[in-house]
C-alpha cells in the first residue's frame, strides 16, 4: 500500500520509500522515514497534490511522490 | 558561480563581527530579522516581495554586530535555487571563507523535530550555533522544552526561548550573540548523529580524505545522498554508495534517517510530557476545510484577488491625488521664485516633470506589496500554491509560480527573484520568461495616461465603464498571453531536473504588524531611491537632447524641437513605427522606455514641456489631446493609436533592469536575449494588428 491509498482522515505508519532514488532523500528529510505515523488530510481533484499530517506539521506533496511512500495500516 | 549574491565586500568581518540567520521556511526567521535590524537593513533594490540577501545592523548596549538573513531552507542538500544559495554559502564557510562569528539556527518550537533537522546539519561545521526557539507562544504547557538539556545534548553555544510575535526573548538572543562573539571558546561539535557503531562500520569504506577531516563522514554521507553531478569524484561516490548498500543501508536516505533517529531521541527527552498526535485536528486544519475546499477555496482566492486589484485602482487614487497636488505646488513654487533661465528650465521641465510622473504611483506599489506580504505572512499564499499546483502544472508552470506571477503585477524583478523557491529548473525558467507579460506597475502610468486622455468615460452598465474595462482588458491580455506562452515554452524547453512540489502549510497566524510594515516601507524607500535615480538621470539627458541644438526662431516657424537631437532620433525611427500609428514623439518615448517603462510618461512630459514655450508646466493629457500633425493637420493621437500603443506596452520588452536580473538568475545571455526577441516581435505584431485592423474596420 502507498500513501495515495489512504482516504482523508485515515492514518498509517510509513514503511519506507520506493521508486526514483533522488526523491527519496528529500522525502525522508521532511520527516517521512520508516516508523513515522502519517494521516491523510486532503486530496485534490485530478490527482493533484495531497496534504498529509506528519510530525505535528501539515505537508503537501505531489501525487506521484505520495505514490512512492509505502505504508502499513 | 553564484557568489555574486554574497559579495564578500558587503560583509566586512574584520571591522564588524557578523552572524548568520538560518532556519526552515515559516519558522519566523524573517520576523526576527526585521525586528532585530529595524530599518537599518539593506536589501536589493526592488519593490514587492523578495527572497534575496538582506543584511542589518543590530545594536546591543555598546556592542553592535551585523546580521545576515538567508533564505529559508529545510536542508543543506539543496532542491531549489534558493536552497542552493544557502547550501553554497554554508559550504564556503566550511572551507573557512569568511565564516560568521555564529550561526543563529531559528527553530519553530511547535515543530521541533522537523526544524532541528537543519540545526543538526549546521552542527557539522566548526562555527558556534545558537538555537533560537521561536514561537514559544504557540506551544502549550505540556510541550514545554527543557532548554538546558537541549543545549547540552546538541552541544550548542546557547538555546534561547523567544517569541517574535510577542516581542519576547529578543534581548536574550542579542545577549547570547554578543557573548558568543566575545568568547574565545572553541565549538564542541562532533557529528553525534552518526552513532559510533555506524561510524566505525562506515569508516573503512569512506575515502581517506573524508575520514581524516573532523566532519568527513558526515560530508561523505551528504555527498552520496544527493543525486547531483559529482564532477570529478563520481567513481569515488559510487564506491561509497556500494559499500553502504552492502552494509544493508540505503545510501540515499542514510543521512536523513540517522539524523532523525538522533533528533527523535533528543526531542523525546527534552519534551518528555508532550502529547503529539497526528490525529489531532488543528485550528488551521479547521479553517482549511473551507479555505482550501475543492470549490470554495478557488472561489475565495478569486475574491481576494478581485479585492486586491480593486483596492489598487480605487483606494490608491486618493493618495495619488495628494501627490499630484504636491508636485503641482512644487513646480509652481519653483516657477515663481526662480529667475527664468536654463537652470529653471531643467529643474521644472526635466526633473520635477520627470520624477513627479513616477512618484505618483508609489501608493499602488505600497498597497500591492502590503497585500502580498500579508498573504505570505498569514500562511495563505502556501495554500494558494497547494490549490493551484495541478492547474499550474497543466500550463507548464508550478504551484509556487503563483507568488512570483502576482508580484509581477508590482514589478517583474522581485517576481523573478522569488522564482528561486520553485524546485524545478524548467518550471522556474518558464515562470521567469513569461513574467514580463504580467502588467507591472510601471505600465500603469502609461495605461492611465492614455486611457484618461483618449478613452471616453462612457458608463456601460452599473459599475462598469469603458475606461475601467479597457484597463482590465490590458491586464487580461498580458496574463492570458503569458499562460498560453507558458504552455508553448514547456513543449520546447528541456527538463534539467525532475519537477517536484513539497510545501509545508504553516499554521495560520496574524502577521506581526511591525514586521509587515517595515517590509513594505523598505520596499517603498528602495523604489523611490532607485527609480528616482534612473528617471532623474534620463529626464535630464532627455531635456538636453530635446532642447539642443537651439535654432534661430526667426528663420523658421517650425517648433525647434524638430531640429533637436531628440527630434532627429525620433524622425529617424518614425518609418519603422508608422505602420503602428506612432509618430516621432512616441518613438522617442519608446526608446527611452528601454530604461524603464514608466519613463514613457516622463519623456512625453519633458518633450511637451520643452515644446511648449510658455512658462507653465503643461498638462500632459491636454497637450496630447490637442497635438496635431503639422503636415496633415489631423490629431496625432486617436483612440485607435492610444489602443495600439497600450497593446504595444502590454507586450514590449522595455526594462533593462529585468533583463539584467534574468541574465543573473539564468546565468546566461541566451534567455534574456530570447526574451527581448519574443517580446519585441509580439509587441510589434500586436500593435500592428490593432492599428491596421482598426483602420480596416473604419476606425480612425
Amino acid at each position: 500500500m502507498t500513501l495515495i491509498d489512504l482516504n482523508p482522515g485515515e492514518t498509517a505508519t510509513i514503511n519506507g520509500i520506493s521508486g526514483k532514488s533522488y526523491r527519496q532523500n528529500r522525502l525522508v528529510e521532511l520527516g517521512l522515514l520508516a516508523g513515522t505515523e502519517v494521516r491523510m488530510v486532503k486530496q485534490t481533484p485530478f490527482n493533484g497534490p495531497v496534504e498529509i499530517k506528519i510530525r505535528n506539521s501539515y505537508l503537501t506533496i505531489r501525487w506521484n511522490d505520495a505514490r512512492q511512500v509505502d505504508i502499513v495500516v | 558561480m553564484r557568489t555574486h549574491f554574497f559579495d564578500k565586500k558587503s560583509i566586512d568581518s574584520t571591522n564588524h563581527p557578523w552572524v548568520a540567520l538560518l532556519g526552515n521556511p515559516n519558522c519566523g526567521k524573517t520576523a526576527i530579522f526585521n525586528i532585530l535590524s529595524g530599518l537599518s537593513q539593506k536589501v536589493s533594490n526592488y519593490p514587492g516581495i523578495t527572497v534575496e540577501k538582506k543584511i542589518g545592523t543590530v545594536k546591543f548596549g555598546k556592542k553592535s554586530f551585523n546580521i545576515l538573513d538567508l533564505p529559508g531552507t529545510y536542508s543543506l542538500s539543496a532542491e531549489s535555487f534558493d536552497e542552493q544559495i544557502v547550501s553554497d554559502q554554508v559550504q564556503n564557510w566550511a572551507k573557512g571563507e569568511n565564516p560568521p562569528a555564529a550561526i543563529i539556527s531559528v527553530v519553530d518550537a511547535s515543530n521541533l523535530s522537523r526544524n532541528l533537522y537543519l540545526t543538526s546539519q549546521l552542527l557539522d561545521l566548526d562555527i558556534p550555533v545558537i538555537v533560537a526557539l521561536n514561537m514559544i507562544d504557540r506551544i502549550d504547557s505540556q510541550a514545554q522544552i527543557d532548554q538546558n538539556s537541549l543545549k547540552t545534548q546538541l552541544s550548542v553555544a546557547a538555546v534561547v526561548l523567544l517569541s517574535a510575535k510577542l516581542n519576547q526573548g529578543l534581548d536574550d538572543l542579542k545577549e547570547a550573540i554578543v557573548t558568543v562573539i566575545n568568547s574565545e571558546e572553541k565549538t564542541n561539535h562532533q557529528s553525534n548523529w552518526i552513532s559510533l557503531p555506524v561510524q566505525n562500520e562506515l569508516k573503512p569504506f569512506i575515502d581517506q580524505q573524508f575520514v581524516s577531516s573532523k566532519f568527513g563522514v558526515a560530508h561523505a554521507l551528504r555527498l552520496v545522498s544527493r543525486n547531483i553531478n559529482h564532477n570529478g569524484n563520481a567513481a569515488q561516490v559510487d564506491s561509497i554508495r556500494n559499500s553502504i548498500s552492502n552494509l544493508g543501508f540505503n545510501p540515499q536516505t542514510l543521512e536523513a534517517t540517522l539524523r532523525y533517529r538522533w533528533i527523535d531521541e533528543i526531542v523525546k527527552s527534552v519534551q518528555s510530557r508532550a502529547k503529539t498526535s497526528i490525529r489531532k485536528i488543528s485550528r488551521s486544519e479547521q479553517w482549511d476545510k473551507i479555505l482550501t475546499h475543492r470549490w470554495f477555496g478557488p472561489i475565495i482566492f478569486v475574491t481576494v484577488l478581485y479585492f486586491i486589484f480593486q483596492s489598487i485602482f480605487t483606494w490608491a487614487t486618493i493618495p495619488m491625488d495628494w501627490i499630484q497636488t504636491g508636485i503641482d505646488w512644487v513646480s509652481a513654487f519653483v516657477l515663481k521664485n526662480m529667475f527664468p533661465g536654463m537652470l529653471r528650465d531643467v529643474l521644472v521641465e526635466g526633473i520635477i516633470g520627470g520624477v513627479g510622473a513616477i512618484v505618483i504611483f508609489l501608493p499602488q506599489i505600497l498597497i500591492l506589496s502590503l497585500f502580498l506580504t500579508i498573504m505570505e505572512d498569514t500562511g495563505y499564499m502556501a495554500r494558494v500554491a497547494f490549490m493551484l499546483d495541478k492547474s499550474m502544472t497543466k500550463m507548464g508552470l508550478h504551484g509556487k509560480s503563483i507568488l512570483p506571477l502576482m508580484s509581477g503585477y508590482a514589478c517583474a524583478i522581485p517576481g523573478i527573484m522569488s522564482t528561486r523557491t520553485i524546485d524545478s529548473w524548467k518550471e522556474r525558467l518558464i515562470t521567469i520568461l513569461i513574467l514580463p507579460l504580467m502588467s507591472c506597475s510601471a505600465r500603469l502610468p502609461v495605461y492611465t495616461l492614455l486611457i484618461s486622455a483618449f478613452i471616453p468615460p462612457i458608463t456601460l452598465s452599473g459599475y462598469l465603464n469603458l475606461q475601467g474595462l479597457t484597463l482590465v482588458v490590458m491586464y487580461f491580455l498580458g496574463t492570458a498571453t503569458a499562460l498560453i506562452l507558458a504552455k508553448v515554452f514547456s513543449k520546447f524547453i528541456k527538463e534539467k531536473t525532475s519537477s517536484s512540489f513539497v510545501l509545508e502549510l504553516p499554521p495560520y497566524h496574524v502577521p506581526i504588524p511591525r514586521s509587515v510594515l517595515r517590509h513594505v516601507l523598505i520596499r517603498g524607500k528602495l523604489f523611490l531611491i532607485n527609480a528616482g535615480k534612473i528617471i532623474m538621470a534620463i529626464s535630464i539627458v532627455l531635456w538636453f537632447l530635446a532642447s539642443f541644438p537651439k535654432v534661430d526662431q526667426s528663420i523658421t516657424d517650425v517648433n525647434p524641437i524638430h531640429y533637436s537631437y531628440a527630434g532627429k532620433i525620433g524622425h529617424a525611427i518614425e518609418p519603422v513605427i508608422r505602420p503602428l500609428g506612432f509618430d516621432w514623439k512616441i518613438g522617442i518615448g519608446l526608446l527611452t522606455s528601454f530604461a524603464a517603462r514608466e519613463v514613457m510618461v516622463s519623456t512625453m512630459a519633458t518633450i511637451y514641456n520643452v515644446e511648449a514655450t510658455g512658462d507653465n508646466i503643461v498638462n500632459l493629457r491636454e497637450a496630447m489631446r490637442s497635438d496635431v500633425d503639422v503636415k496633415t493637420g489631423m490629431p496625432v493621437y486617436t483612440p485607435l493609436v492610444a489602443l495600439a500603443l497600450m497593446v504595444f506596452y502590454v507586450f514590449a520588452a522595455q526594462c533593462m533592469a529585468t533583463f539584467a536580473i534574468v541574465r543573473q538568475e539564468t546565468n546566461s545571455w541566451k534567455w534574456p536575449l530570447f526574451m527581448i526577441a519574443y517580446l519585441t516581435i509580439l509587441a510589434y505584431l500586436g500593435a500592428l494588428f490593432v492599428y491596421q485592423g482598426g483602420l480596416l474596420l473604419g476606425f480612425s
